[in-house]
């Protein structure tokens, strides 16, 4: 197993294989960020974005771009719903942080049993082959799908640190995520920047969703286990810091994938919760970043003398 | 000559009628059925429980047992243990059936000790885990269990395809460790090397590490012993560039297999442990049934089984009745062993064990031009 070709395989496809969870983590880190919403609801989402595509590509007979576009349209206007006509009233009325908590994992379950009575309950991938065309680079196989997952992933990461970085919308949704009623006091709309972070989520959802059912058999409660690796994600990356979630996500992918070098295969899934249980006792705001610190400059003699009197 | 016939019919309708309401209102025969309606495998459940039904109708059609009607409670399992045992306790102390019927290995094993406490008959129709024959007195398959078309696998691939090195793959429940287990010893045994022995997590969606465990080895030939999640274990493998042969048991025997892995299925061996309708004719009643529904059933060799088993415990109401013995789990299990020898239709001859076991011919498949070719009837 320490062949190097080997080696270089796990990690290719723990990488490709982490793209999901990475983008699930993304979206549930920046809503979390943005709305300080610990939001369950996306799991429901992520049902509605599988099932729109399933239905369009399958029973629909739609061309791709058509059921991704259905997917995109309909995710997006249940996030909007969600936002305006359930999230905002809990919040006008100012309920608990409990509260919101309860209502978005009600949702999901809402949307599980109803996908359940509408799809049924066998798994259902978005194609009815789960093929993809594979090539061998220097011995390891790379199929079409790692690399669309890959530079899916890649791509939307890309786009969305440049919005955030570059552009107003995302300046104001950083602000907002500081310090929401300072933001509103400086005419920043806190409503607009939580529903860009929402419709951002639901993107990043649509596209985790296509990887996920492409590859994978998906079931209305698949969604409800895809969620907790992004919470397990999302805390182990550290509370508000979306891109170290994102890394956080690869990581336990990565971890899982060479811990079959160390243990058997069946044990993999009860590392992701071990891997938590640790970083929760020893690392309870999430895994430590080095930042270089910038020296503050010497006070100047005149504040000094200031400081004497 | 019509018009004779019309009054015939017209004097003849109320006492049909009358015939048909009675028959319907004698106290009918109840049996429980514990299977997956909803969940993963809902796809298999929900296809033997639609089989129940039409075996069901089939027999109160021609009378029912001794005049009485057929008569099945289904519950929902979603094949987990855990709502199998609620399940279980309802149809025994709410709905008084003395007759179970179960399927997936750790569903059985879960009701069987509840089975035994109350002297309720379970009977395996589905499940292939090999301790099941050892479960208790009140619990007996009426489904070859995996010792059976896994022995005969193995040593066809050893024996006749000549493979020496095997690596098993497997999903880590009751269903996979028991096959598993047996594929490893028997391969073994006839001289062959099982060079990985390795278990995926029932919830994986990723078998990369375990299939490069197996890659390792170099194996000549990959069994896995998985469910529903099978064809995206045999597409990763192809996506690995592993392209050794593969084989699995009857759970490969799958139509929507197929679809999903198109050329990737070429050449996947299958076992399967009941005849098709081209060696039984009667297999083509069920098909034609199937066709009423709109849609190819998934798993017809269980279906085969599903059908077969209702008319099993058709034969051990009839017996209960016809020696005037109240209907209670020991009676039944008493006419099961009395009874012995079952011809069925779909499945042919059923021979109860004393160790709790069936022997039955394992058919062997193999995928040819996206079709279940049969390859080898080892009997």
């Amino acid at each position: 197993m320490t062949d190097p070709v080997i080696l270089l395989q796990i990690l290719w496809t723990g990488i490709a294989m982490s793209s999901y969870f990475v983008l699930f983590t993304v979206a549930f880190a920046l809503t979390l960020k943005v709305e300080k919403l610990w939001n369950f609801a996306q799991a429901g989402l992520m049902g509605i974005a599988f099932y729109t595509l399933y239905w369009a590509l399958n029973f629909g007979k739609w061309p791709v771009w058509a059921g991704v576009l259905a997917s995109l349209v309909l995710t997006g206007a249940a996030t909007f719903i969600l936002e305006v006509w359930a999230i905002d009233v809990l919040r006008r009325r100012r309920s608990s942080s409990l509260i919101f908590f309860i209502f978005t994992l009600i949702f999901a379950q809402f949307m599980a049993f109803l996908l359940t009575m509408l799809f049924g309950t066998e798994p259902e991938t978005i194609f009815p082959s789960v093929m993809s065309p594979v090539r061998i680079v220097g011995g390891v196989a790379v199929s079409d799908w790692d690399l669309q997952a890959v530079g899916l992933t890649t791509g939307l990461l890309l786009v969305l640190y440049l919005l955030i970085r570059f552009t107003r919308d995302g300046q104001f949704m950083l602000a907002v995520a500081d310090n929401g009623k300072l933001a509103e006091i400086y005419g920043i709309s806190a409503m607009r920047a939580y529903l860009l972070s929402g419709l951002i989520s639901a993107v990043l959802i649509v596209a985790g969703i296509w990887l996920y059912g492409t590859r994978a058999g998906v079931t209305p409660d698949v969604p409800t286990n895809l969620i907790l690796t992004a919470v397990i994600a999302t805390l182990i990356g550290g509370l508000g810091r979306v891109f170290m979630a994102a890394m956080a996500a690869v990581g336990l992918a990565l971890l899982q994938s060479f811990s079959i070098l160390f243990i058997a295969s069946k044990w993999q899934g009860l590392l992701l919760y071990a891997v938590l249980f640790f970083a929760l006792l020893v690392f309870p705001r999430g895994i430590p970043v080095w930042r270089r610190r910038i020296k503050a400059p010497p006070p100047q003699k005149a504040e000094v003398a200031e400081a004497g009197a | 000559m019509s018009a004779k016939l019309s009054r015939r019919v017209v004097l003849a309708a109320p006492a049909v009628l009358w015939a048909s309401r009675a028959f319907a209102q004698q106290t009918p025969f109840r049996f429980g059925s514990l299977m997956p309606t909803t969940g993963p495998e809902a796809g298999y459940g929900l296809d033997f429980v639609k089989t129940y039904e039409m075996a069901v109708k089939d027999i109160n059609d021609k009378g029912g047992i001794a005049g009485k009607p057929l008569e099945m409670i289904v519950l929902d399992t979603q094949a987990k243990p855990e709502l199998a045992i609620n399940a279980a306790n309802r149809l025994i102390d709410v709905d008084k059936v003395a007759v179970l019927m179960t399927a997936w290995s750790s569903v059985v094993k879960a009701v069987a000790p509840i089975a035994n406490r109350t002297a309720t008959l379970e009977l395996n129709m589905g499940a292939n885990s090999p301790d099941i024959a050892e479960l208790g007195e009140y619990v007996y398959s009426v489904f070859p269990l995996a010792e059976v078309d896994v022995t005969a696998l193995a040593n066809y691939t050893k024996q006749k395809l000549g493979k020496s090195k095997a690596a098993v793959v497997y999903i880590n429940n009751d269903t996979g460790i028991g096959g598993a287990k047996i594929y490893r010893d028997v391969f073994t045994k006839a001289g062959g090397q099982v060079v990985a022995f390795e278990a995926y997590d029932p919830k994986a969606t990723d078998f990369t590490g375990v299939l490069l465990k197996a890659r390792v080895g170099n194996p000549d030939v990959v069994h896995i012993h998985g469910l529903s999640e099978l064809p995206q274990v045999i597409a990763q493998m192809r996506q690995l560039g592993m392209p050794q042969q593969v084989t699995s048991y009857s759970a490969g025997y799958n139509p929507k297999l197929l679809s999903q892995l198109g050329k990737a299925a070429e050449g996947l061996i299958v076992t399967s442990l009941a005849p098709t309708s081209s060696t039984n004719p009667n297999v083509s009643k069920l098909l034609d049934l199937w066709k009423q529904v709109g849609r190819a059933p998934n798993g017809l060799p269980y279906l085969q089984y599903a059908w077969d088993s209702t008319l099993v415990v058709a034969d051990l109401f009839a017996w209960v009745d016809k020696n005037k013995l109240p209907i209670t789990g020991a009676n039944l299990k008493k006419a099961l062993l009395e009874i012995r020898t079952f011809d069925l239709p779909m499945t042919g001859k059923l021979v109860i064990g004393d160790d709790h076991r069936v022997q039955k011919p394992v058919y062997l498949y193999v995928v040819k031009d996206g079709e279940f070719t049969l390859l080898e009837t080892i009997a």
